[in-house]
């Protein structure tokens, strides 16, 4: 029996397993340490892009990118790494948005101050519509979370407060520093840059943790988890209202930088689904999936959108059309685990060629 | 008494598909529930888990009533199962089913990992523990649903059928294990259609016929009751004279 044949080994019972060989620990650290290369790489460049590129055209990208990745990974703590699709986050990024104008228009205040209420009100948002769709599975749930948000959109679209169909407006022109309003997308790349690291460590921290496990549990199965002591319904809410105060938090800076929300820009449904996309293309329930997935979408839809102007938003609808249907035609598991299989290449040979020298 | 299941009835609609069962499992025990298709044994087994909550009698567990509690609580009080079905992570790698048990009793990360690896090496697994679960056979995960029972540390644990469609040398090696596991004191309740495994581990045998229990006694003398004959055996012990 050669040892690449062990993960295969369907007779555990009837065969104990001879222990994996000494040499193949080399290349799993080697694929460790290109993976802390890539990491450190790729953050090197996040950190300098807004530097290296002079055309605020692509340094606004960067910033767009990085709230994309913020917005996406709220979403994959919930949607990922518990496994319950929603596709009804923009109401969390919405609660956000809305907030910090609301206190802007009717307050005065800087919008960004808006940003704790709007966490407030969507944990809040999270309580009522958790709560009754977690008792639904599968494409349930989702069509729930749709269905959920779709109320919230139509609600606010008539709603005087937060300024019906047409929305409201951020500062004109910023009245101190404290409004953030910024002409450079700069100052904004390193705020948003600030808070995905923080949500990142976040995640890591969770992901290593009981929670992390249990999770991950829910994910598998429900009926499992249950059985094996993991509170399903308690671990789905604090899954919940994390993914939640992270969204609220993406639609804040949002409405922070770019001064404006309507019910279609804060609450439509594609908020939602791009959320899902990006998370789903980088790998969902991975640390970096929705990072990578946002580097590869954003600039994608903005130079669709760029090329051909106003009409290039038909364009953006095909490109995540075709997406979704890659994604789940030939890799479920998104980029991510690509990587993996890239990076278990030189193991998988290192293996083999120590099985051959084994039989010679 | 662990374990005190009384004149439990599980009705769907004017069917019932448990009518009336008592159970008595002393700490310590090896425990076999044994009936034809259809005889209510599953049914029975998932009321005793928390799994379905019973129309009618009381479950009393360690001293508590814990006829409506959620299976969570089950695992919190010490009860363990397997299913019928394995119903292993697959995505997760063995050792870290085997965490998520663990994690029960042992809220921190390195301990969880200690304890896991003690039941991995207990229940032959360790050469497997980086093996993603869903690459695993039938038997490894049966072996891998018993490790990850075992890792929330139970005083009894529930066996579905945990031993069925396995080869003779397979069942051997899996009663083996079932032999360990009460070795360390902990009380086994199982469901099995394989006489050899209830005649070969159990002192005891509870046969159900249309959702009662018909006879109770050693595994040898309740398979020469008349009773059990007529309702199980007999077709079985026939076809075997011949």
């Amino acid at each position: 029996m050669s040892e690449t044949d062990l993960p295969r080994n369907d007779n555990a019972n009837a065969m104990p397993a001879p222990a994996a060989p000494p040499t193949a620990v080399r290349p799993v650290a080697a694929a460790i340490t290109l993976e802390r290369i890539v990491t450190v790489v790729g953050f090197a460049l996040l950190f300098a892009w807004p530097l290296l590129v002079q055309d605020v055209f692509w340094q606004r990208i960067g910033a767009l990118v990085l709230l994309s990745a913020i917005s996406a990974s709220a979403w994959n703590l919930l949607g990922g790494y518990a496994g319950q699709v929603s596709v009804g986050h923009a109401v969390y990024f919405g609660a956000g948005a809305y907030a910090s104008l609301v206190v802007y228009t009717d307050l005065g205040w800087p919008p960004i101050a808006g940003a704790p209420i709007g966490v407030l009100v969507s944990c809040l948002l999270g309580l009522v519509i958790g709560t009754p769709t977690f008792r639904l599975r599968g494409h349930y749930f989702s069509m729930a979370t749709i269905a959920a948000a779709e109320l919230l959109r139509i609600l606010a679209g008539n709603w005087p407060l937060v300024g019906a169909a047409v929305g409201l407006m951020g500062p004109p022109t910023p009245r101190s520093i404290a409004d953030l309003s910024f002409i450079s997308p700069l100052p904004y790349h390193y705020l948003f840059l600030g808070v995905l690291i923080v949500l990142l460590l976040l995640t890591w921290q969770m992901q290593r943790s009981r929670m992390g496990y249990y999770l991950a549990a829910i994910r598998g199965g429900d009926r499992a988890a249950r059985s094996l002591g993991v509170p399903v319904l308690r671990y789905k809410v604090y899954a919940l209202l994390l993914s939640a105060t992270f969204t609220s938090l993406a639609g804040s800076l949002y409405a922070v930088m770019v001064g404006f929300a309507d019910p279609d820009s804060a609450l439509g449904i594609l908020i939602s689904v791009k959320m899902v996309i990006t998370a789903a293309l980088g790998g969902a329930g991975t640390l970096f999936g929705p990072l990578v997935g946002a580097v590869i979408l954003v600039p994608l839809e903005e130079t669709t959108n760029a090329w051909f102007g106003g009409s290039g938003t038909g364009i953006t609808f095909i490109i995540y059309g075709a997406i979704i249907l890659l994604i789940t035609r030939f890799q479920p598991g998104g980029i991510a685990v690509l990587w993996r299989q890239v990076i278990a290449r030189p193991q998988r040979s290192a293996a083999a060629a120590e099985s051959a020298s084994h039989a010679a | 008494m662990l374990l005190e299941a009384r004149d439990i009835t599980m009705a769907f609609g004017a069917f019932r598909a448990v009518d009336g069962a008592n159970l008595d499992v002393n700490e310590g025990e090896i425990i076999g529930l044994i009936g034809p298709n259809g005889a209510g044994k599953s049914t029975f087994f998932n009321c005793l888990a928390g799994d379905a909550t019973p129309t009618a009698g009381t479950i009393r567990f360690a001293g508590r009533n814990v006829t409506r509690a959620t299976p969570e609580e089950h695992a919190l009080l010490g009860m363990a199962r397997s299913f019928q079905v394995p119903v292993t992570f697959e995505d997760m790698s063995v050792a870290d089913n085997v965490m998520v048990g663990a994690f029960l009793r042992h809220p921190h990360r390195h301990e969880a990992r200690r304890a896991a690896a003690d039941v991995l090496a207990f229940t032959g697994l360790a050469t497997l523990a980086e093996t993603r679960a869903g690459s695993l056979g039938t038997p490894g995960r049966k072996r891998l649903e018993i490790a990850r029972a075992l890792a929330t540390e139970p005083r009894l644990l529930l066996l579905d059928e945990a031993l069925a469609g396995l080869t003779p040398a397979e069942t051997r090696l899996a009663i083996e294990l079932v032999r360990k596991i009460s070795a360390r004191g902990i009380t086994i309740v199982i469901v099995e259609h394989v006489m050899e495994v209830i005649l070969s581990l159990t002192e005891r045998a509870v046969v159900f016929h249309q959702g009662r229990v018909i006879a109770t006694g050693a595994p040898r003398d309740v398979v020469e009751d008349p009773a059990v004959v007529a309702a199980y055996l007999g077709h079985h012990m026939k076809r075997v004279r011949l």
